[in-house]
């Protein structure tokens, strides 16, 4: 195009500007994403490390789709046991439950003896055809695929069923009963102390004071309920009753003298200004105590508070059990008799989507793979726990909580290095200055002291705001690792700030908006999102450092952090529990350094300057 | 004739990189005699710096490759020495002087220390002798209070101070030859002209012989004795520097000349400037490498490479790579003789640039 | 330079007033004091020991005896310094000439009693284990920049050698790698399998060796990829062509010319490092058994035996400042372009 001279040269006719707009149009340079993609595809290590990644992370993910041991059942032997191929069943197992008629039962315990996270509902029958209608039952009333196993029982019952059928299907959290809690208009108070009951022993030197013994402290609680209008609530009503005190909120659950079909147990709650801890041995229910209580001693009370308390009906929640009772009642399986339903829990559910999600999982587990399981490849821990197992379900836990803690540290630092670098002058200034000062404290110390002090509130904000350990992990870490981000921001604001395209487009009329959504926005991302993969590894350790103090992660909840506690500790000079030592490092090496190196790879994939070039 | 103090027949410098084979230097010949000045001109990229480089010995090796069919320094063969000898020439018989003041000194030590050093390297003198000798050496370059400079750092000298340093540590040793390459491009015009004045005088006392890159085509030709026009990696032309400004034998150099923009005439008339850019050292063009960009080309030009001929003149020996050189008669340039009187022009940057205020 | 000492200082007394204060009502607002067990104490012996702690003040009083100088303590005179530096009862039948001791507070050097054990200050527990870590932190610094600096030259005398790609994948090994993990390698492979060093304890130079390495070898790895790339930048300088053609040999070229520049990254990461080590030095004392600070601060945290813990936070926010200050001062030393008063 050959320039026009003199004044005429920038005097387009609207033609020209038609075409000139035209091919700016057509004119599509490469976006810096797809340039980054290509050039990172091409760093063969970065490449691998990022495929490494999506894998372990994916295997993660899928944890309970895996046909692993549970990562928490644990086995009789009292040492750990190296790899194996094949998964050894322990010599000694948990009897099978007795022929009983009992409908629903909870385990607790878990012992290793076949994958966990189950419903295991047994039946008596008296040979494999009926086991298996029954399991066909079975199947549809629970909608659900099932594995079998048939035992002899114990002894043969009245009605001649000699074997055992346990039926499995997969644990859904709807498996288990449940009981709301339904609204009533009784209300009261309930006065709660504690008293020590312990005797002082008479000194074997006469004339001296009593021995001090170790204190055995009794807490007793007393309630007042009543009617809107005055009548108060019977306790001749109650048959037994027992109760929850773990923590501050307290429930007491009254069973009814007198059963009503659908409605459970009372539940009365409340919730405790102090803590008592000590064993509830005393329970009075308007000046009457119930079955079983000790008789009250008002002497020297300790920690008496006076709390409302409400009474609730405890609207019993259907489950799997009772569904099978009355189907098993109403039409009869030929040869076959409903025991019990049994769950148990393989795994820490998780709430929420992520529940649902492993539900589902669970679900293709039994269909795919059915009760196998892999060997303890990786052997077992001391207790007997699948250390390959514990290793996938701990690197959940490490990933959950290196992305969540990056991101709020993105979070913070984002917001506070983007609003010092687009203020500028004495208010920038000052900002980074009380950065530069956070960064010259030792932030460890600081963050294990925060720690231990927020330990002390654990309950109350557990209670009050839902605020567990790893959250506040995430809170602590996210304040600590946003420094860095928000340096690295504030600086590429700055400078962006000043560059000649932004000026370029200021200056063509662009609004601010756009300025920072068109031209600011996409550069800082990308130092962004090279600063993020690199604090992710950084917070994983960090985790591991803290569970590693026993400051992080608490079992029965593993992570890489504590199966390295598991690995140190098991060093020894009489034995070298080799695995336990090398495998979690090595999961945790290989996933720090794939993802070290695929932060390198991306700093180069997406730096500007090498744009373009191989 | 004396025997020349360095003598090169057919320099070639080449770099393997991962885009194919780059010919920086391909077939450089010339030679430099006692006390003369060897202009080196060409545009960015055209291989004069590398020349220079490579008579020191200071391509990096790899990805540089240096041959020769001679190299020869007093009559000994730079190019089988061992690093040890080599080292021994460098910066003592041998200098170099380099384009920026301001990224050629360590900015992390003394002036004094950065010029005690070669005299401790090369003459083995002790400290004390060592810094009285760099202080003269600060006093012949002209700079003021040499003693107090010497215990000063890099970035608290003036540009054309550092440059004077560069000079002083390049002289300290009082070398037979020394490499300047582009000495004065980096600073403003009045202190170009005190450097040059000072080479100019420092070369008289020492007599040393030096060769003069720059692509300021005034400086050469108030400096050399002779020059060579250095296009793509070759020699096109080379000539005293009288004949070669009167009549240049070469399209290429005619082009550059052009290009200079002069103080008397019509400041409105646009300057001529050499069409298209220099071309890929990595993929040059067959035959003549100026022929895309050249308004002399015939068809021969795009199928043999032209040698340097020898062309018949009385003053002195004079060479083209043209295969036209005699259609480059005198009658062609009658113009550009006055331009010679503006010459601070640049010929590599935009010639709309160039118009003089 | 002056001024940037004052600017510091000021600083740093903003520092260390935050770090103290937020810890200190931190520490406080915790419910249950370090003597509420399972146990009961007789109410005589609780008051007792509350006043002695001066936990039966109001928080702003302990608060401004705690931070010092000032002597809040009427009682002060009941206590006196015994021959062997410990607070006891005072009583009129002391030998004459003893000095009663007044508490001075945090600015005054006193940490205060440790709430844990009972029988000292916390200046005593730290006069006797911060030698201890000072030395195990002095040695693996001088671990971490002997082989990351020599790592790091010998990767970028040659980059994209093989010694080049092997040094950085150990580097980032390194750096990816928890301490606590290499420890166990180690132990494993050292210990138990060629039994040539002890396994815990503090005391001899075989002692040390393990715990040096492991707390050093992170901070050798940051050191060598910052020596690497520092060198890179610094030997394809152009005042390194110019050395050269000084004809300089290549080891004076290196040692004199490219090492400085190159280094100067190294030095300005040597507070960041400072702290790295302090924090390495929990888990790797935690592991060899060594009776350093930091073990000593895992307990107190753990034990909530606050004034011992938070001695050893103000200790170290105090240490890494004054590194920090120091490699600040030393920085401008080494890079002349560099002025303090810029800041």
């Amino acid at each position: 195009m050959a320039i026009p001279q003199g004044d005429s040269r920038w005097a387009l006719s609207p033609e020209d500007l038609k075409r000139l707009s035209k091919e700016a149009k057509n004119f599509k340079g490469e976006s810096l994403w797809s340039d980054a993609w290509r050039r990172l595809r091409r760093n063969r290590t970065a490449f691998l490390a990022l495929v490494f990644l999506a894998a372990f992370g994916g295997i993660s993910l899928i944890a309970p789709f895996l046909p692993l041991p549970s990562p928490i059942a644990l086995s009789l032997r009292d040492e750990a046991a190296p790899p194996q191929w094949m998964w050894e069943e322990p010599e000694s197992l948990p009897k099978p439950p007795a022929a009983g008629t009992g409908m629903t039962a909870w385990t607790a315990n878990l012992w290793n003896d076949g994958w966990r996270h189950r419903t295991m509902l047994s039946v008596a029958v008296r040979d494999e055809a009926a086991a298996e209608s029954a399991r066909a039952r079975i199947e549809e009333v629970a909608g659900r695929k099932s594995a079998i196993e048939l035992r002899g029982a114990e002894a043969v019952s009245e009605d001649g069923l000699s074997k055992v059928a346990y039926v499995s299907v997969p644990l859904l959290r709807t498996d288990t009963p449940d009981v709301i809690p339904g609204e009533t208009d009784i209300r009261g108070n309930v006065t709660a102390w504690r008293y020590d009951a312990a005797i002082p022993e008479a000194s074997p030197i006469p004339g001296e004071p009593p021995l001090e013994v170790e204190p055995d402290w009794r807490v007793v609680h007393s309630l007042e309920l009543k009617a809107p209008d005055g009548t108060p609530f019977d306790p001749a009503q109650i048959s037994t009753w027992s109760i929850d005190q773990r923590t501050r909120k307290v429930e007491l659950f009254l069973a009814r003298q007198d059963p009503v079909p659908g409605i459970g147990s009372w539940i009365v709650r409340y919730q405790l200004d102090r803590a008592i801890s000590g064993p509830v041995v005393t329970v009075r229910v308007n000046g009457q105590l119930l079955a079983g209580s000790k008789p009250i001693v008002e002497s020297n009370p300790q920690d008496a508070q006076i709390v409302d308390a409400r009474l609730f009906e405890g609207i019993e929640h259907d489950d799997i059990g009772r569904q099978l009772a009355r189907s098993f009642e109403a039409d009869p399986v030929p040869g076959a008799r409903f025991l019990e339903a049994r769950h148990e829990s393989g795994y820490w559910p998780f709430k929420g989507l992520v529940g649902r999600f492993d539900d589902l999982l669970l679900h293709a587990r039994v269909h795919v793979f059915g009760l196998w399981q892999t060997g303890n490849w990786m052997g077992t821990d001391s207790q007997g726990r699948d250390l390959m197992s514990r290793i996938v379900w701990g690197s959940r836990t490490s990933i959950i909580v290196g992305l969540i803690a990056s991101l709020c540290s993105l979070l913070i630092g984002v917001l506070y290095g983007a609003f010092s670098g687009l203020m500028g002058g004495r208010i920038d200034n000052l900002m980074m200055r009380i950065v530069d000062v956070l960064y010259s404290i030792p932030f460890i110390f600081v963050v294990i002291f925060l720690i231990t002090v927020v330990n002390e509130y654990r309950t109350e904000l557990e209670d009050n705001f839902g605020i567990d350990r790893e959250k506040i992990f995430f809170l602590v870490i996210g304040a600590i690792y946003w420094l860095t981000m928000a340096r690295v921001v504030r600086g590429q604001v700055l400078s962006l700030k000043n560059t000649e395209f932004v000026e370029a487009a200021r200056v063509i009329g662009a609004s601010t908006t756009r300025i920072l959504l068109a031209h600011i926005v996409p550069n800082v991302l990308s130092i962004v999102i090279v600063y993020l993969t690199l604090t992710i590894p950084a917070v994983m350790l960090f985790e591991a450092f803290l569970s590693f103090l026993g400051l992080g992660i608490e079992p029965p909840k593993v992570s890489w952090g504590l199966l390295a506690v598991d690995g140190t500790s098991a060093i020894n000079p009489l034995k070298i529990y080799w695995w336990l030592v090398v495998f979690p490092s090595l999961a945790m090496g290989t996933t720090l350094l794939a993802l070290n190196v695929l932060g390198d790879g991306l700093r180069d994939a997406l730096d500007p300057k090498l744009r373009g070039k191989s | 004739m004396a025997t020349p103090i360095l003598d090169v027949q057919n320099l070639r410098v080449r770099f393997e990189t991962h885009h194919g084979i780059v010919r920086a230097v391909d077939g450089v010949s010339f030679h430099l005699h006692e006390g003369e000045t060897l202009g080196l001109v060409g545009e960015s990229g055209s291989g004069k710096s590398v020349t220079n480089l490579a008579l020191m010995g200071l391509v990096p090796q790899p990805p540089g490759v240096i041959e020769a069919d001679r190299l020869t320094y007093q009559g000994r063969d730079l190019l089988t020495l061992s690093d040890r000898e080599l080292r021994r020439l460098r910066g003592n018989e041998i200098s170099m002087i380099f384009q920026d003041p301001m990224t050629s000194l360590n900015p992390l030590l003394t002036i004094g220390r950065q010029l005690t050093e070669v005299l401790e390297v090369h003459k083995k003198l002790g400290r004390r002798e060592a810094r009285r000798l760099s202080a003269e050496g600060l006093d012949d370059v002209g700079i003021p209070e040499p003693q107090k400079r010497l215990d000063q750092y890099p970035h608290e000298l003036s540009g054309g101070m550092r440059q004077r340093v560069m000079i002083a540590m390049g002289l300290l040793c009082k070398p037979k030859i020394l490499l300047a390459d582009e000495p004065t491009t980096a600073l403003d015009v009045t202190i170009q002209a005190q450097i040059l004045e000072l080479m100019r005088r420092l070369q008289e006392s020492h007599g040393t012989a030096i060769v003069l890159v720059t692509h300021d085509l005034g400086v050469v030709a108030g400096m050399s004795d002779r020059v060579n026009v250095m296009y793509a990696g070759k020699l096109v032309e080379t000539a005293e520097a009288g004949p070669l400004f009167e009549e240049p034998r070469h399209p290429y150099t005619k082009g550059l000349l052009g290009s200079v923009p002069r103080l008397t005439g019509d400041p409105d008339a646009e300057l001529d400037s050499i069409p298209g850019a220099p071309p890929d050292l990595a993929a040059l063009p067959p035959g003549c490498s100026f022929a895309p960009r050249c308004g002399f080309q015939v068809a021969r030009c795009t199928e043999d490479i032209p040698t340097l001929f020898e062309l018949p003149t009385v003053q002195s020996e004079r060479r083209s790579a043209c295969f036209e050189h005699a259609r480059l008669g005198p009658t062609l340039i009658a113009d550009t003789r006055g331009r010679l009187n503006g010459l601070d022009g640049n010929p590599d940057g935009d010639p709309n640039e160039g118009t003089p205020a | 330079m002056l001024r940037f000492l004052l600017r510091r200082f000021l600083w740093f007394g903003i520092t260390i007033m935050t770090v103290m204060t937020v810890s200190f009502f931190l520490m406080h607002s915790v419910k249950g004091g370090p003597f509420d067990g399972e146990r009961k104490l007789d109410p005589v012996i609780e008051a007792n020991i509350k006043a002695r702690y001066h936990l039966d003040w109001p928080l702003w009083r302990q608060y401004l005896h705690y931070v010092g100088p000032f002597n809040l303590d009427d009682n002060r005179a009941l206590f006196a310094e015994d021959s062997d530096g410990d607070l006891q009862p005072w009583r009129s039948s002391n030998p004459a000439g003893q000095e009663v001791k007044a508490f001075g507070g945090v600015f005054a050097g006193d940490f205060g009693p440790s709430f844990r054990y009972k029988d000292f200050t916390v200046n005593e527990i730290l006069a006797e284990s911060l030698p201890i870590s000072m030395l195990l932190g002095t040695l693996s610094m001088m671990f971490a920049l002997a082989l990351g600096i020599s790592a790091g030259i010998a990767s970028a005398l040659r980059p994209g050698s093989g010694i080049d790609l092997s040094l950085r994948l150990a580097a980032t090994a390194g750096i990816a790698l928890p301490n606590f993990v290499i420890a166990s390698f180690l132990i494993i492979l050292f210990v138990f399998m060629i039994p040539l060093l002890p396994v815990a304890g503090w005391g001899t130079i075989q002692h040390m060796l393990l715990p040096g390495f492991c707390l050093g070898l992170v901070f050798a790895a940051y050191i060598a990829r910052l020596t690497r790339t520092g060198m890179l930048e610094t030997l394809s300088a152009d005042y390194i062509r110019t050395a050269h053609a000084k004809g300089l040999s290549p080891r004076t070229v290196v040692l004199r010319h490219a090492l400085k520049g190159g280094l100067l990254p190294v030095v300005s990461y040597l507070g960041p490092a400072t702290a790295g080590i302090l924090t390495g030095s929990l888990v790797i004392e935690k592991i060899f058994f060594i009776p350093g600070t930091g073990s000593h601060f895992i307990n107190a945290a753990t034990n909530r035996d606050y004034t011992l813990a938070m001695g050893v936070t103000i200790l170290f926010t105090v240490l890494v400042y004054t590194l920090n200050t120091l490699v600040d001062m030393a920085y401008t030393l080494l890079d002349p372009r560099i002025s303090l008063e810029d800041e």
